[in-house]
């Protein structure tokens, strides 16, 4: 399934960046001198120059919970084009996966990115599949060369709060088309 | 004192019956594992320790991670000895023990024992090692027992697979008179583990030294225990004012210690009690906890004769802080042995280093902690006012 991008991400939806219980946070098997706060964190993932990588093979597993229940609408990952992403399985409100389960379960939704998403561009979800997300599980499964090492450098998700709105959230955020 | 789960994974093959490690390789192997698991429960009492074994008539999970260590410990009991170890089995049954624990914020953590020759290639065990890191898990290697060719490098090349930063370690231990445990407690596998542990681990060394099996001084403590014992509390003695020294930064706190010292040597009570608490010996072997009795006593004795009034000021906290510091504590009242004298108690307490140095290796009591802090501020002053209490006291003997 090709991944859509959204030319805009619609005015309800802010970056969930707020949103994220940065306490339970994991990562397997990323590098420790390339850890998961190089692509998630706000000043970091701007940065070209730091990524996210991946160790003893190329795939990773991103655990991040929120400090409260969200709707997820789109995400947007930035990488190299050769390293970067392909194959992304997403799960939501899924505990402490491990890579030998990850695929035991259907994934809320998979998406396969192209070099063209990989420059930024947010790709739409399954809206209807993440409602009610407390947690979210990215499983990066390959990349785009087949080369051992996987680099991320921008994770972003993008949605809504269904409890509380955080106004100052709300604008538009053009993508340039 | 980090958050830890660790399973053990022994070796039980055919090889373990060889005698070329006092008194047989299983022996020593079950004592080293023993030790492990103790420093592993009082470095962070929120650790959990399992064991396997990997030969027999397959690998067995002897007890899942757990923080017991009576559990742990009796579980070793009526172990056989038999076929052939399987490395790479035991290690993912392992990793599959401590995928399934309990606390999922523990960090995952395999010690193996390998003994026997391994029949696996190095590529297998490369992968295996990849698959540990990519689920971080550290490992630890034990290699002791047969020198097969081959069988260093295909250890050496499963910690590279699985080294994430210096977390996995590998000790070689030859053959020869050195006791196993002892080796591996100057090792990163137990030193690893942090201040609590080493502090705990020293003390088990100090009395691990003077077991039957060590006669280090030369002296059979059968033929002539005053003698060995004597020999044995000097060595302790100068251990204690070593780790002192070196512990000399740590901050200091109060009630805990200063009660704790006196009460644990002068009462018979205290003895069994020290008798069925595992934190105080990691060794089984009777003949330590009998030997430590004995220097109990007498110190209780000397102490009683000279001054009864005076060890009851001191006397008025805790009981259970002292068992938990109990060989610490047998220094301590093996130094002041000579001069028991209530002044020099108090004396003691002030010693900053000293109480320090006890206090570093109480479990779950952080050093740096302001409360801390405040309590041995209010206790030095209250030494202070004991030792006033102590010479109001001797002249109203006097005076009676």
């Amino acid at each position: 399934m090709s991944a859509e991008s959204a030319s805009a991400i619609p005015r309800s939806q802010v970056d969930l960046l707020d949103f994220i219980d940065w306490s339970g946070v994991e990562c397997l098997n990323q590098s420790t001198s390339h850890s998961l706060a190089n692509a998630l964190k706000q000043g970091y993932r701007e940065d070209e120059g730091l990524n996210l990588e991946s160790d003893a093979d190329e795939q990773l597993l991103i655990y991040i919970p929120f400090n409260q229940v969200v709707k997820l609408h789109s995400i947007a990952i930035k990488g190299p084009e050769e390293e970067g992403p392909k194959t992304v399985k997403l799960f939501s409100n899924k505990e402490h996966m491990g890579f030998s389960n990850v695929n035991d379960f259907p994934p809320s939704d998979t998406i396969v990115l192209s070099p063209d998403n990989l420059t930024g561009k947010p790709v739409l979800l399954k809206y209807v599949k993440f409602q009610n997300v407390r947690s979210l599980t990215i499983f990066i499964e390959d990349n785009q060369s087949g080369s051992d090492v996987t680099k991320v450098q921008k994770i972003c998700l993008y949605g809504t709060t269904v409890e509380t709105t955080d106004m100052k959230g709300l604008k538009k955020i053009e993508d340039g088309h | 004192m980090v958050l830890e789960a660790t399973m053990i994974c022994i070796d039980n093959s055919e090889w373990m019956r060889n005698g070329d490690y006092s008194p047989s390789r299983f022996q020593a192997q079950s004592d080293a594992v023993n030790l492990i698991c103790g420093a592993k429960t009082q470095s962070n009492p929120e650790n959990t320790v399992g064991v396997l074994t990997m030969a027999g008539k397959g690998v067995r999970v002897l007890v899942t991670p757990t923080s017991d260590l009576g559990k742990i410990l009796a579980c070793m009991h009526g172990l056989e000895i038999g076929g052939e170890m399987n490395l790479a089995a035991g290690i993912q049954v392992a990793q599959l023990a401590l995928k399934h624990r309990q606390n999922k914020k523990q960090q995952q953590r395999i010690i193996v024992f390998v003994g026997s020759p391994i029949k696996h290639e190095k590529k297998l065990l490369e992968m295996i090692g990849r698959k540990l890191k990519k689920n971080s898990v550290a490992l630890d290697i034990v290699n002791f027992g047969e020198e097969d060719d081959g069988k260093t490098e295909k250890l050496e090349a499963l910690l590279a697979a699985v080294n994430n930063n210096d977390t996995s370690h590998i000790v070689h231990v030859p053959p020869g008179p050195n006791v196993l445990s002892d080796v591996l407690i100057s090792t990163p596998i137990f030193t690893g583990d942090g201040e609590g542990a080493s502090g705990f681990v020293a003390a088990s060394a100090a009395a691990a030294a003077g077991g039957a099996s060590g006669f280090d001084f030369g002296v059979d403590p059968n033929l002539d225990p005053e003698l060995a014992l004597a020999l044995r509390v000097s060595m302790e003695e100068e251990r204690a004012r070593q780790e002192a020294a070196a512990k000399k930064a740590a901050e200091e706190a109060a009630k805990q210690e200063k009660g704790g010292e006196q009460p644990s040597s002068s009462q018979d009570a205290t003895m069994t009690e020290r008798a069925t608490t595992p934190a105080s010996g990691a060794d089984n072997k009777a003949t330590d906890l009998m030997d430590d009795e004995n220097a109990l006593l007498q110190q209780a004795l000397a102490m009683s004769m000279d001054d009864p009034a005076s060890s009851h000021d001191v006397r008025d906290t805790d009981m259970s802080e002292a068992a938990a510091v109990d060989p610490e504590l047998a220094l301590a009242q093996d130094s002041t042995k000579d001069s028991s004298n209530p002044a020099d108690m108090s004396k003691l307490l002030a010693d900053q280093s000293f109480v320090s140095s006890i206090l570093a290796s109480l479990p779950g009591v952080d050093p740096n902690d302001p409360s801390v802090k405040d309590l041995l501020a209010s206790m030095q002053s209250q030494s202070e006012t004991d030792k006033k209490k102590n010479e109001d006291k001797e002249p109203k003997e006097e005076d009676k």
